[in-house]
């Protein structure tokens, strides 16, 4: 301590002692004395970032979705609070359909997402001639900008143009183009497999990663142990990816309870809401029919509903690993 | 238990790299082997050709009156000790050490009978229920003892088993597994590059050098009596000092100079014939010099002298004439050069540096070798 008070007298002196520029100087912010200041300072604008961004529109639609407005502009005087939008929401068919529309798609999508994932994660992990093209491959469609892959999807399930139903046509797999986009259940297929294709990739790099991670020691182990091929991955490959299959399955679930575009492009939600996700109501509800305040009170019930489902998959997948 | 014999095992790597090259090697059974050897000599990739978990380009391995050459590592029936520890971080102690058990689909209450006396004979009883991670590095280094020895294996195979454990738990683990071994006298290839390791746990060290046997021998004899200079600057510590010398007739034996002293050596009157009057590289332990003025001595002047207490360690160079050109053969500590020696004197006071200091040679503990091929010649 004494040693670190002389030291920086000798500096302020040789930096001119009494200006309050030499003191500035003297404050060296990489010493450990000044360490956590430092931290701070580099944190600042993230944090302010975040809280423009992200906090100030959670409170303003969590402020709206309190009123009952349609058009909120700005300057103009505020309505008295109300649960009007939350009563009007919980009676709604129109919600519990959306929600249900998402909890399917979730369910769904991620198991499929995972389900190829692990595969192909499995597949390129193995040494063989072509495995960075085979990785590359895998990895394509996340590559793909959303927009212009679902607008290719869009045109290869068009019932009239569509290579789909070429193709059923073409093997005899159909006897008539099927309308994918204007029947409930096939429509519902469609977004599933769109999602699934534009999804799995991620759940395919990261468990790759996960694989990756595994020390080659347990595997030798286990089969110097006895340990069969299907052993090992029930009692080494699978329990070790636990920690990214949590981590991997928050991610997807929120990705597909928020996407968008998938849904927006291919059927709107349509038809007769078979698709319509809890984002795509939010969506209508906000710029169809312009009610911010009832728009708003879906946003802020869908935040909650992946906050608890976050928080519930990641003390699950954390503890079960060690 | 059983014996182990392999026939002329070779590895390639890549069609040009040559890691193992003609390893054949008879094990008794119940007998502790040690290969030993710097790093890339082979040794691990032997280990794991034994193992079944790589290949062996050809040759054939024999264990018990198996030959296991094409069996997975599984249908070998032997238990493996991997430097890290190789445990599952998802499993408790018990499981990790039930695990070949359960693969083998032995009985729920066989399972617990063997890990409950695998545990009391590795005093893990109370950690039965904990993870790894909340394990000592010795705690994790028996659970890893442990998972081998439940399995009551044809041999264990140890690939550098204690080389991340701190150096004191190192030398209480040594002794434990020697101790091990002798309770329950399965067959074991140990696997290190630490040649303290090989000297002080095996019944016969292999030692390797670039894929290549050098010599299979009992730790005494490995140190009296090394096949070539590469063996004799590996075992012991400090490495032997090497010098370069001419090899002339003497009054009664044939002798060599260093610095101003005669030495004579033993040598075969044929062997002799064969290298008088050439240079011979010979190589002098450092604990067979003493101090003080002998019937054969020399003054040196240290550049450095360590001490350790009951010990020093005295470097001193090595005269001119006597600096070894080429030194081709590697020593365990490779840094120390070819103009160096150390000379390890016990019990002696203080050692000025730079200050003459007499020494002494014991020569009938010189070694010679052929400075060419480095083999051992008398």
């Amino acid at each position: 301590m004494a040693v670190q008070t002389d030291l920086q007298n000798r500096t302020e002196r040789t930096l001119g002692s009494s200006s309050w520029i030499g003191r500035l100087r003297a404050l060296d912010l990489s010493s450990p004395r000044h360490a956590d200041k430092l931290g701070y300072i580099l944190l600042a604008p993230a944090v302010l970032l975040i809280f423009v961004i992200l906090v100030y529109p959670i409170l303003l639609s969590v402020d709206l979705s309190l009123q009952d407005v349609d058009i909120p502009r700005i300057g103009e005087t505020r309505e008295p609070y109300t649960l009007d939008n939350y009563t009007k929401l919980f009676g709604s068919a129109e919600f519990w359909r959306a929600s249900w529309v998402s909890l399917k798609l979730i369910v769904v999508v991620t198991s499929a997402c995972f389900a190829i994932g692990l595969a192909t994660a499995l597949l390129v992990n193995q040494h063989f001639k072509g495995r960075t093209l085979a990785r590359l491959f895998v990895a394509l469609p996340w590559a793909v900008p959303e927009v212009i892959a679902v607008v290719t999807w869009w045109w290869m399930f068009d019932s009239s143009f569509g290579l789909i139903n070429w193709l059923l046509v073409t093997l005899d797999l159909a006897d008539k183009p099927i309308a994918w986009l204007s029947q409930p259940v096939p429509a519902f297929l469609v977004v599933s497999i769109v999602m699934i294709w534009k999804g799995y990739p991620f759940v395919s790099i990261m468990l790759l990663a996960g694989l990756q991670a595994i020390p080659e020691d347990h595997y030798q182990a286990a089969k110097v142990d006895g340990a069969g091929a299907w052993q090992r991955l029930f009692w080494i490959t699978l329990p070790s990816l636990l920690p990214v299959f949590g981590v991997t399955m928050i991610l997807v679930v929120l990705w597909v309870f928020r996407d968008f575009a998938v849904v927006f492009i291919l059927t709107g939600g349509g038809p007769i809401g078979a698709t319509q996700t809890l984002s795509m109501m939010t969506y209508e509800q906000a710029f169809g029919f312009f009610r911010m305040g009832f728009a708003s009170a879906i946003g802020v019930v869908t935040l909650v509903i992946c906050v608890l489902a976050t928080r519930l998959m990641v003390s699950r997948m954390a503890k079960s690993m060690y | 238990m059983a014996e182990m014999r392999l026939e002329g095992v070779r590895k390639v790597y890549g069609g040009a790299v040559v890691a193992l090259d003609d390893f054949s090697l008879d094990v008794a059974d119940g007998e502790f082997v040690v290969f030993v050897g710097p790093s890339g000599c082979g040794k691990s990739t032997a280990l794991k050709i034994i193992a079944g978990l790589e290949p062996a380009t050809s040759g054939r391995v024999w264990i018990g009156d198996r030959d296991v050459t094409e069996f997975a590592p599984a249908r070998r029936d032997i238990a493996m000790v991997f430097q890290n520890y190789a445990l599952y971080p998802h499993l408790s102690v018990r499981s990790n050490i039930a695990f070949g058990l359960r693969m083998r689909h032995q009985p729920r209450v066989e399972i617990d009978r063997r890990v409950q006396e695998v545990a009391r004979i590795l005093d893990i009883e109370s950690l039965l229920d904990r993870r790894p991670r909340a394990l000592s590095g010795g705690q994790r280094q028996r659970v890893a003892l442990g998972r081998a020895i439940v399995r009551e294996p044809q041999a264990f195979l140890m690939d550098e088993p204690l080389s991340n454990l701190d150096a004191k738990l190192r030398v209480h683990m040594r002794a434990e597994i020697g101790a091990l071994h002798q309770r329950i006298g399965v067959t074991t290839i140990y696997v290190t590059h630490d040649q303290t390791e090989a000297m002080t746990m095996a019944n016969r060290i292999v030692l390797m050098r670039n894929g290549v046997v050098q010599q299979v021998a009992d730790p005494d004899t490995m140190f009296e009596q090394p096949a070539n200079a590469f063996v004799a600057g590996f075992v012991g510590s400090p490495a032997m000092n090497f010098f370069q010398s001419r090899l002339t007739k003497g009054p009664d034996r044939p002798v060599i100079e260093f610095g101003d002293a005669t030495l004579p050596v033993q040598l075969a009157p044929d062997i002799f014939a064969r290298y008088a009057e050439q240079d011979v590289l010979v190589g002098l332990r450092p604990e067979h010099m003493s101090i003080g003025n002998g019937t054969h001595s020399t003054v040196v002047r240290p550049n450095l002298v360590e001490s350790l207490g009951s010990e020093r360690y005295v470097y001193f160079p090595v005269p001119t004439a006597n600096t070894v050109g080429h030194a081709t053969f590697v020593s365990q500590d490779e840094d120390r050069r070819a103009n160096t020696m150390i000379a390890r004197l016990m019990n002696v006071g203080r050692i000025e540096e730079g200050a003459p200091l007499p020494l002494s040679f014991e020569p009938d503990r010189i070694h010679l070798f052929d400075p060419a091929s480095e083999q051992a010649i008398n």
